[in-house]
């Protein structure tokens, strides 16, 4: 349960500046994660307007979560994304009703690359996405569709065709297995810079 | 047994992290947590946030913009709360300098003190009045060491636009459910039931009462009446029930306030 340290500058942070109340910070956070929260808030909740809903809540959680970011603890878009996902699952909490998903248009734009140029820019990311890839295709698929797609598991297990005891279990041990690559590279990373 | 019981929290906490919980899991959770104090309740809430962050890289559907009107709309939420929260500061600076002249400061005391007696004179009969609801709930909140408050969740989606919170104390017996978004009930035909969740001491969850929606878009303010005295709530329900409710009930929740995860926690 232990983790490496990040090195990043505070200074050059979004929630910085948001928690010493610089003017135009709150408008910069959603210039820079607004297309970002509202992909994943279209993809992970049922429909336009639950995500608009959502992507409200979920920035102004962020607002007021600014003061607590530690960049030694996670970098911005990890708290970011944390903040969001707790937020978005609260929001299916609360609508309690999953999930038809309204049909998904191809959509790349200038913005969108922006987007993932955020994601691509995060090491973080990086060795998760890297990590996810040696996992077998079944697996791979169990995480999209409970983590990033939000169905639950008794869903999953339905969906599948796959025992529940078997979804929860492999579940469990693929996050256990992300969080244990992930925990070794960032002391791997702490390492190098102690040394 | 004692690993069965980590394998259960694992599992509960990989739930905790990728979808709605139920009351009784949260309830599960959180008593396998204090046997387990080295975890914490987001023990998997990074991974889970990388991994969703990692999917969404490597999907080429989604990557759309934020429609302009939306971040319009966040924009302007954001302006109001933050001008509320500056008319709030300005207020606490007034009331301190008043406080710091000694005649101002008896004499507010003074009335406090009268105000707070007559308040407290109505909210014996609590029950029956529904008089200055609003001010018994600030003198609960005001006056308990041990309050809880919690926000209502809808278990169905006709009740999803139902909004509120509850504040109970446990040693004052006493609480209040503020809701709003609620549909009308036909008192004659049905009435909506405030159930008490103290399972340390009652297998069944405790009557509070029954009540009635006569408005909507407004938020209403209710006591809540146990029928039996609560030794530690843990959680709150509400059920639609025949007209003066029933003493067990058999029918779905409609709305939860459970212990577990206030919204304004986050524990990063």
């Amino acid at each position: 349960m232990t983790k490496g340290k990040k090195i990043k500058k505070i200074e050059d942070s979004i929630l910085f500046s948001l928690a010493r109340e610089e003017t135009g910070a709150f408008e910069k956070l959603v210039d820079q994660y607004g297309n970002l929260i509202w992909s994943i808030a279209r993809r992970y909740l049922s429909n336009q307007t639950e995500a608009e809903d959502a992507v409200q809540e979920v920035f102004i959680a962020i607002w007021k979560s600014a003061g607590r970011f530690d960049p030694t603890k996670a970098s911005e878009v990890t708290f970011v994304s944390m903040i969001a996902r707790r937020r978005l699952i609260d929001h299916l909490r609360k609508i309690y009703r999953h999930k038809n998903l309204e049909p998904i248009d191809d959509c790349f734009d200038d913005d969108a690359l922006e987007t993932k140029s955020i994601l691509d820019k995060s090491a973080d990311v990086q060795i998760i996405s890297e990590a996810i890839n040696q996992f077998a295709e079944e697996d791979k698929q169990l995480l999209s569709l409970s983590i990033y797609q939000g169905y639950s598991h008794s869903e999953i297990s339905k969906l599948m065709n796959i025992p529940l005891g078997t979804v929860k279990t492999k579940i469990r041990r693929n996050l256990i297995q992300l969080r244990e690559t992930f925990d070794q590279d960032q002391n791997t990373v702490v390492s190098i810079h102690n040394a | 047994m004692r690993s069965l019981d980590k394998e259960l929290l694992l599992d509960l906490l990989v739930v905790q992290s990728t979808q709605p919980m139920s009351d009784d899991e949260n309830i599960e959770l959180q008593r396998l947590l204090k046997e387990y104090p080295e975890y914490n309740n987001y023990e998997f809430d990074e991974i889970a946030s990388l991994a969703h962050m990692s999917y969404h890289l490597n999907d080429k559907r989604i990557h759309d913009k934020l429609p302009s009107d939306i971040k319009s709309k966040i924009l302007n939420s954001q302006k109001k709360i933050d001008s509320l929260s500056f008319y709030k500061i300005k207020i606490n600076d007034l009331m301190r300098s008043l406080f710091y002249k000694p005649a101002y400061a008896w004499a507010i005391t003074v009335l406090l003190t009268i105000g707070l007696s007559f308040s407290m004179i109505e909210f014996k009969n609590y029950e029956n009045n529904f008089k200055y609801l609003p001010l018994k709930r600030g003198v609960l909140q005001l006056t308990s060491n041990d309050l809880i408050e919690y926000p209502w969740y809808s278990k169905e989606s006709d009740f999803a636009l139902a909004k509120g919170d509850i504040v109970w104390s446990n040693k004052s017996q006493k609480g209040f459910i503020k809701i709003s978004g609620m549909p009308i009930n036909d008192p004659l035909q049905k009435q909506y039931q405030i159930w008490i969740i103290d399972p340390i001491k009652y297998k069944q969850p405790v009557d509070g009462g029954v009540f009635n929606i006569k408005i909507v878009g407004k938020d209403i303010i209710i006591p809540i009446n146990p029928k039996l005295p609560i030794s530690n709530a843990k959680g709150f329900a509400i059920t639609i029930e025949q007209p003066g409710g029933v003493v067990v009930s058999s029918q779905n929740l409609i709305l939860t306030a459970p212990e577990v995860r206030p919204e304004s926690t986050f524990t990063l």
